[in-house]
């Protein structure tokens, strides 16, 4: 199984066509249509190259996010750990000049987070919100405590070569944002840990009964979504040629916006993977449509809260009977 | 297959449980065994200790005292897994599927095939393991369809092969038709026949008399914890089981008694349609009267009283109220006087977690206090007027209402409406899940409000009820009305007649 159109009772029951586009695919093919009339600079090939590259920072967060909406939880925390990362992996590349070591550091430090949002949400049953609500904040507050507010400059030039190279012609983000979807949808929707994901929002008793370890699977989920923000802050450092303290501050909220544009729900273990990837470059799509189009940032920030009630109003007409 | 034919030491036996919570003694000194191939009905009111008797089989609880013997052998059994390697399996009421993973994935939870590498799942494996699993219990449908795709019997149905999969020898069911229409139920039956034959034991609880002598080769009953008897169906008729049931003789045939001379015509309903898929609904419903919409599980009463009520649009006739057109939304039939209590009063009709006083105020609030100031001392006041009228047992107006049974709740949800002042009300299977004492209660209650002058109409599955209780019956058929029986036509062959497909 492999998202909702592999299901042949759902082609059978939906009449071809229109309805049977889910409206995140609908909402990326009219916002794309629009900025390529609107504007002269959006539909060429340096620009679309442009925004898968910027996509993947979200893409590599709204992976992890998919996965843990789909427990029925929400990892709010996941900007401020983007963040700190950041800071953790410019400090020790400085310090040490070695980028396995500040690679390690960085993964260490998502994955640091990831195990404390798993323990607060699993052992001690604090609901997600409010966990990584608070580790949001001892994020952001250690992000600031070592940087003294300032950005982390001077790291090593080529550092940025991983955001702006290139294998086989194809810019190196992407290649890990491909890699990183592929391993996520083989994770979810080929291994033992994705089906008990599917169980951990739809029918957490039934996952008790059958033996499994519910406090074990939510610990390794908040931990996927800790080692991919590490992921991501390699991106984002490399992209930045810096860290600083502020700059993953709202990632969390485009990451969460990209995966329910993408049609996954909040409850149940309804979840679509691939809707997501649909949902990050729609995101995408309109913050760099915007951009060329000249409109101020706060502007964007609401529009993406825009897109995401279209999406689902969408999604939600459909559903009627 | 009797009881009696089968030689040799049962397939597993539990003898002489006891179990305590505090403050209740809920099991004492209960004995029960399980051969193999048998159906063995499980029958007693709520609270007469069959789902924990059920409990501390499949290892959930653990007995205070008492013993365990499988095939003979002693065992003892302390938690889940105990009883799983004695290929005990229960099938609960709330089931443990996950909506979002098929049928293959769900059949196969926690045990899946493993693949090529650490961690994956082989799911051509898994699906055609499932595919087996479902041919032996003659359920055909294709293992990758979702489960949240599938209707309560099929959920059940994966439940089931959930169950056999587990090499389950001993199937324990609760209340498998509880939520089954008339032909599915019939399919269950059949697949309980098909696991008869294949030697699995089958432990069935229900609370309906014609299945418990339709399935059982032997009846167990169980009344404040303790056994009161084992029985065979061929040897016992439906009033003595009652009777052990509850430990007094009970007329359940709960004889009509007279009733008023009907009144003026409270609801008219005329040349109604509606897009949910009913038609041409003509009927009427007097004051002093309950009138009865029957057929089967899908014929669209539900429906009609969701149109009557105004909760679904309607997009032919009208419906008037005490004569006058209503608009078709909730708020003003209720404001009218109408009251709709929905069949699954769980999740419809109460607020589980508040007390039983502040559900009772709920509806009647605007009446209660007409200046918006919420005055808890009367609130009170009037939650008590009506507990005492419908003689709800509950210890406090401050309890939750979850913590009631489910005849009381039902009252609950009754008085809810009695405290806005409903004059007609729409009762959709008003006994579903409450036991025979409770049944007779609501139904006293039903005949109350009608002599106080209401106006009732109820939705029922169960001909039986449908055939005591109503004044007159209409019988619905693919959302069209076939036909009405007046009083002195109205039998359980007449409904069966008039409501069967064709």
């Amino acid at each position: 199984m492999s998202g909702r159109t592999a299901v042949p009772t759902f082609l059978a029951r939906v009449p071809a066509g229109l309805a049977r586009v889910p409206g995140v695919a609908l909402v990326l093919i009219v916002l794309c249509a629009g900025f390529g009339v609107a504007s002269a600079g959006f539909a060429t090939p340096t620009n679309i190259a442009n925004i898968l590259v910027q996509s993947t920072i979200l893409l590599l967060l709204a992976l992890p996010m998919t996965l843990i909406i789909m427990t029925e939880g929400l990892d709010l925390s996941m900007g401020a750990v983007l963040t700190f990362a950041s800071i953790v992996f410019a400090v020790s590349v400085i310090a040490t000049g070695s980028f396995a070591l500040a690679l390690l550091a960085a993964l260490g430090a998502g994955l640091a987070f990831g195990l404390v949002n798993g323990l607060l949400v699993s052992v001690l049953d604090i609901p997600p919100f409010i966990a990584t609500l608070g580790t949001l904040g001892i994020a952001q507050g250690l992000s600031l405590l070592v940087t003294d507010g300032q950005s982390v400059v001077g790291i090593p030039r080529w550092i940025d070569g991983i955001y702006s190279g290139r294998i086989a012609g194809i810019p190196l983000p992407i290649v890990v944002a491909a890699f990183a979807y592929a391993v996520t949808h083989v994770l979810l929707y080929r291994t033992r840990f994705g089906t008990y994901i599917f169980a951990l929002g739809g029918n957490r008793e039934a996952l008790k009964i059958a033996g499994i370890s519910v406090r074990g699977m939510l610990i390794k989920v908040y931990l996927f979504g800790g080692l991919m923000a590490g992921f991501a802050a390699l991106l984002m450092t490399a992209r930045l040629n810096s860290a600083h303290p502020t700059a993953g501050i709202g990632m969390e909220f485009d990451a969460i916006a990209a995966v329910a544009v993408g049609g996954t729900s909040f409850e149940r273990g309804n979840g679509w993977l691939f809707g997501t990837l649909l949902g990050v470059l729609a995101v995408g799509v309109l913050r760099n449509g915007l951009n060329l189009l000249a409109v101020p940032s706060s502007a964007q920030v609401a529009s993406i809260g825009a897109l995401v009630i279209v999406a689902l109003f969408i999604d939600g007409l459909r559903s009627e009977p | 297959m009797s009881a009696e034919g089968v030689p040799g030491p049962p397939l597993f036996e539990l003898r002489g449980i006891s179990k305590h919570f505090p403050g209740v003694k809920a099991l004492d000194d209960v004995s029960f065994e399980i051969r193999a191939g048998e159906v063995h009905m499980l029958v007693g009111e709520n609270g007469a200790g069959k789902s924990t008797l059920m409990k501390v089989l499949c290892g959930a609880y653990r007995a205070d005292r008492g013993a365990f013997f499988h095939r003979g052998e002693e065992v003892t059994i302390g938690e889940p897994l105990d009883a799983r390697k004695f290929g005990i399996a229960v099938i609960f009421q709330e089931f443990t599927l996950v909506p979002y993973l098929d049928i293959a994935q769900n059949i196969f939870l926690g045990r899946e095939i493993r693949g090529p590498l650490p961690g994956l799942v082989d799911q051509r494996g898994i699906h055609s393991a499932a595919k087996r699993v479902l041919d032996t219990i003659g359920f055909d449908i294709d293992p990758r369809i979702p489960v949240h795709r599938l209707g309560v019997a099929q959920q059940q149905m994966v439940e089931i092969a959930k169950a056999l999969s587990q090499d389950a020898r001993i199937l324990v069911m609760d209340e498998p038709t509880a939520a089954l229409s008339d032909r599915e139920t019939e399919l269950l039956f059949a697949m309980i026949a098909r696991l008869k034959q294949n030697g699995v034991a089958i432990v069935y609880i229900s609370h309906r008399l014609a299945e418990v002598f339709a399935l059982g080769d032997r009846i167990t009953v169980l009344r404040d914890g303790r056994k009161v008897g084992s029985v065979s169906p061929s040897e016992t008729g439906p009033d003595q089981l009652v009777a052990l049931m509850v430990g007094r003789s009970v007329d359940t045939t709960y004889a009509r008694p007279a009733r008023p001379q009907a009144g003026e015509v409270v609801l008219e309903v005329k040349d109604v349609g509606a897009p949910s898929g009913i038609a041409d609904i003509n009927l009427t419903v007097r004051a002093g009267e309950i009138v009865g919409l029957s057929g089967l599980v899908g014929s669209g009463r539900t429906e009609v009283a969701r149109a009557i009520f105004g909760a679904d649009r309607i997009s032919a006739g009208e419906i008037r109220l005490f004569g006058e057109r209503i608009d078709g939304s909730t708020q003003d039939s209720t404001r009218r006087g109408m009251a709709l209590i929905p069949e699954n009063r769980k999740s419809q009709g109460l607020a589980l977690a508040r007390s039983v006083g502040d559900n009772i105020v709920l509806a009647g609030l605007r009446r209660l206090f007409p200046t918006g100031i919420f005055l808890p001392r009367r609130a009170v006041q009037a939650a008590r007027a009506v507990i005492d009228q419908l003689r709800i047992a509950t210890p406090s107006v401050h309890r939750a209402v979850g913590t009631l049974s489910g005849g009381n709740q039902q009252k609950v949800v009754i008085g809810k409406w009695l405290n806005a002042r409903a004059r007609f009300f729409i009762f959709d299977e008003p006994t579903r899940g409450i036991d025979v004492g409770a049944k007779a209660e609501i139904f006293r209650l039903l005949d109350k409000l009608v002599h106080d002058g209401a106006a009732i109409l109820m939705i029922s599955s169960e001909q039986t009820e449908i055939v005591r209780v109503c004044d007159r019956a209409y019988v619905m058929r693919s959302g069209r009305i076939v036909g009405e029986l007046a009083r002195d036509q109205l039998t359980e062959a007449n409904i069966v007649t008039l409501g069967m497909h064709r």
